[in-house]
């Protein structure tokens, strides 16, 4: 869509180890999707399919080995575009057998030093996240405004104490909490989940990011407390324009909120393009697993009508035991027979079906 | 009965208003206390110091054996040597408090050197944390303090030294599971996602913020522990020696004359002993409480 996207990740592969097994956990294997200037991308997903691992994996925040092992995480700022992943190769070595990893080995010491230090110049300043669970992501011992404040410190140009109380001031007054000024001396504990996830994104835009990812920001809080949250997210985008890459497994609030949707599905983007088209529930060219996640979400129609909803059928991928075919091939229900051969055997790869809207599968595929 | 009165119906800026009074009264209450036997002790370590003493602490007066208090200006009385136990209790800080402060701080300094990394990356320093902390657990201090005196020499440096190593596991334990309790909130990975250096995070997020009120609480309990430790060794004769006055020595010497009903040679240092420590655990407990506040009315 765009010629030069703020953010593009391309087959990022972040494996897991389990020792019990002694096998891969692939948690994330061949995401690939960008995020244009201030647009909003939604990642929607099942549990476990890999939605904040990618997240992580972006801001190199992935605790526990192997981690990242492969990919491209490009990303434009000022200084230019960097591929966040290119020093980091060299630090690790992947061993494949007929497309299957067999074993990495992984100077970890070197690749969190290098990491670091490419992260430093983008974590914060250049991309900021927030997290589901805000009441937890603040400091519960540090007042509110001191950790804005903190971060303006540190990021913007306002250096001295005073700027930066301001700055905060300003930020919370933006994200619309009651009485700013009393909460800026508070702390978190006497703040409800709501307001603290307003903290959180004041304190996460307050240092003037270019991108912002949300990692699930309404999970965990109830319905109207959720839909304001969401309401305030979509004032802030058209506002600032900032590009958002927005977790979430509730397809409301995508849909409302972004211009793009990924849909992942164990470790991997299966479907990808414009809103409007992945999740108008009328679109004949969806993946199928695209089609039971919606098939899956109440709506109005639905109740009015008194009909079941649909749920997926299986459980959500053993990401251990990757089959070698199209990974929703057990739960799929509109595998035919002319290629339930394709589908059983080869990983079908993600390809353009039409301008801007990608697929992977077989059903779709071209040649 | 408890009242309560809504006053402010119409305030749109609550930030105006006075602060409600925020802390306990009685955690007011036991700083204010401790503080003063803080004071108190700091006072009188440094007249003790400088020579500003009522009488010379080791001035034999043969003429005045246990007189009672208040006699010829000997405020607390003088001892079986005609000795004045004001000047001697004055003089008795000396013997814990420097060393105390010794003990503290190699507790402390050990405590988080090895607590920290133990809580952030886990692993194998933190098992072998819990092995050391095990193994000095199941060996009891007073047997290594005896040793190590049998071995060295009746010091009161020495068993500070060993006090202060022997509490370096419970400090340790004691940060690395309140970092492991907090890892668990993910505000580590919040502050990370938001740039902050490691260092930072680790002495300002977490050290500073978080841990200031247990690592206060280990200081102050850590000397009352120190002077019940050097009381109690002084009073079997392994710690200070006489003629050079401690609490303990004190009140060793005064307790063989205390059924003759001269009970304040002995009673003054008990007594002392009892409102120091006291003081320096509810100094602790009343911190740890306001400093864990985050109520922030």
């Amino acid at each position: 869509m765009n010629s030069s996207p703020l953010l593009r990740i391309e087959n990022l592969r972040t494996f897991f180890y389990s020792q019990r097994k002694h096998a891969f956990v692939r948690a994330v294997d061949g995401v690939t999707l960008d995020v244009g200037r201030s647009e909003t991308v939604g990642l929607v997903g099942e549990s476990g399919s890999g939605k904040s691992i990618t997240a992580m994996s972006v801001m190199g925040l992935l605790r526990g080995g192997p981690g990242v092992i492969g990919g491209r995480i490009e990303f434009e700022s000022a200084h230019g575009r960097q591929n966040l992943l290119e020093k980091l190769q060299a630090f690790v070595e992947v061993h494949e057998q007929n497309g299957r990893v067999m074993s990495v080995s992984k100077d970890e010491k070197g690749w969190r030093k290098a990491s670091e230090r490419i992260m430093r110049n983008y974590r914060g300043k250049e991309i900021s996240m927030i997290f589901q669970n805000p009441r937890t992501s603040l400091n519960p011992y540090m007042t509110v405004g001191g950790q804005i404040a903190e971060s303006i410190r540190l990021h913007t140009a306002n250096r001295s104490e005073s700027e930066a109380r301001e700055r905060a001031l300003y930020w919370l007054e933006r994200v619309k909490i009651d009485s700013p000024k009393l909460r800026y001396k508070t702390y978190p504990a006497v703040m409800s989940g709501g307001m603290c996830q307003r903290a959180m994104i004041a304190m996460a835009l307050s240092a003037e990011p270019s991108m912002l990812i949300a990692d699930e920001p309404t999970t965990g809080l109830d319905a109207t407390i959720q839909s304001k949250i969401v309401d305030l997210l979509e004032e802030l985008k058209s506002e600032t324009h900032i590009s958002t890459l927005l977790i979430s497994h509730d397809i409301s609030v995508i849909s409302r909120l972004s211009d793009r949707v990924a849909i992942m599905y164990g470790g991997a983007v299966v479907e990808f393009g414009p809103a409007r088209q992945v999740l108008d529930p009328h679109e004949e060219a969806r993946h199928p697993y695209t089609a039971a996640l919606i098939d899956s979400v109440p709506s109005q129609q639905k109740i009015r009508d008194k009909s079941n909803l649909q749920a997926i059928e299986g459980d959500v991928l053993d990401t251990i035991n990757v089959p070698a075919g199209c990974r929703f091939y057990d739960r799929c229900n509109r595998v035919k027979d002319g290629i339930r051969e394709r589908c059983a055997t080869q990983h079908p790869p993600l390809q353009e079906i039409s301008s801007g809207h990608h697929m992977r599968c077989w059903l779709f595929a071209k040649g | 009965m408890k009242k309560y009165i809504q006053t402010t119906v119409d305030v749109v800026d609550y930030s105006s208003l006075p602060l409600v009074q925020k802390y306990a009264l009685a955690d007011l209450l036991y700083v204010a206390y401790g503080l003063l036997i803080v004071m108190l002790v700091l006072v009188s370590y440094f007249a003790g110091m400088f020579d500003m003493l009522p009488h010379d602490p080791q001035q034999i007066n043969m003429d005045l054996l246990m007189s009672p208090p208040g006699t010829d200006g000997h405020l607390l009385g003088t001892d079986f040597m005609g000795r004045d136990i004001l000047s001697r209790l004055i003089v008795g800080i000396q013997a814990y408090f420097l060393p105390g402060m010794l003990a503290i701080s190699i507790a402390l300094a050990g405590g988080v050197i090895l607590g920290v990394p133990a809580g952030y990356w886990g692993g194998r320093i933190a098992t072998c944390i819990t092995y050391i902390s095990n193994l000095v657990d199941s060996f009891p201090r007073m047997v290594l303090i005896l040793l190590v005196i049998a071995a060295f020499k009746p010091d009161i440096y020495y068993i500070m030294i060993v006090m202060g190593i022997t509490g370096v596991p419970a400090v340790a334990t004691a940060i690395s599971n309140k970092i492991y309790f907090l890892s668990q909130k993910n505000f580590i990975e919040a502050a990370r996602a938001l740039g902050l250096r490691r260092r930072v995070i680790i002495f300002k997020h977490i050290l500073w913020y978080n841990c200031r009120a247990l690592l206060i609480i280990q200081a102050t309990l850590g000397m009352g522990e120190a002077i019940l430790l050097e009381t109690s060794l002084s009073y079997l004769g392994f710690g200070v020696q006489e003629p050079v006055p401690s609490w303990g020595n004190m009140v060793q010497s005064g307790a063989n004359y205390f059924l003759q009903g001269n009970f304040w040679p002995s009673t003054a240092p008990a007594l002392a002993i009892l409102f120091t420590i006291l003081g320096f655990n509810l100094l602790g407990d009343g911190l740890n409480n306001i400093l864990e506040d985050r109520r922030g009315k």
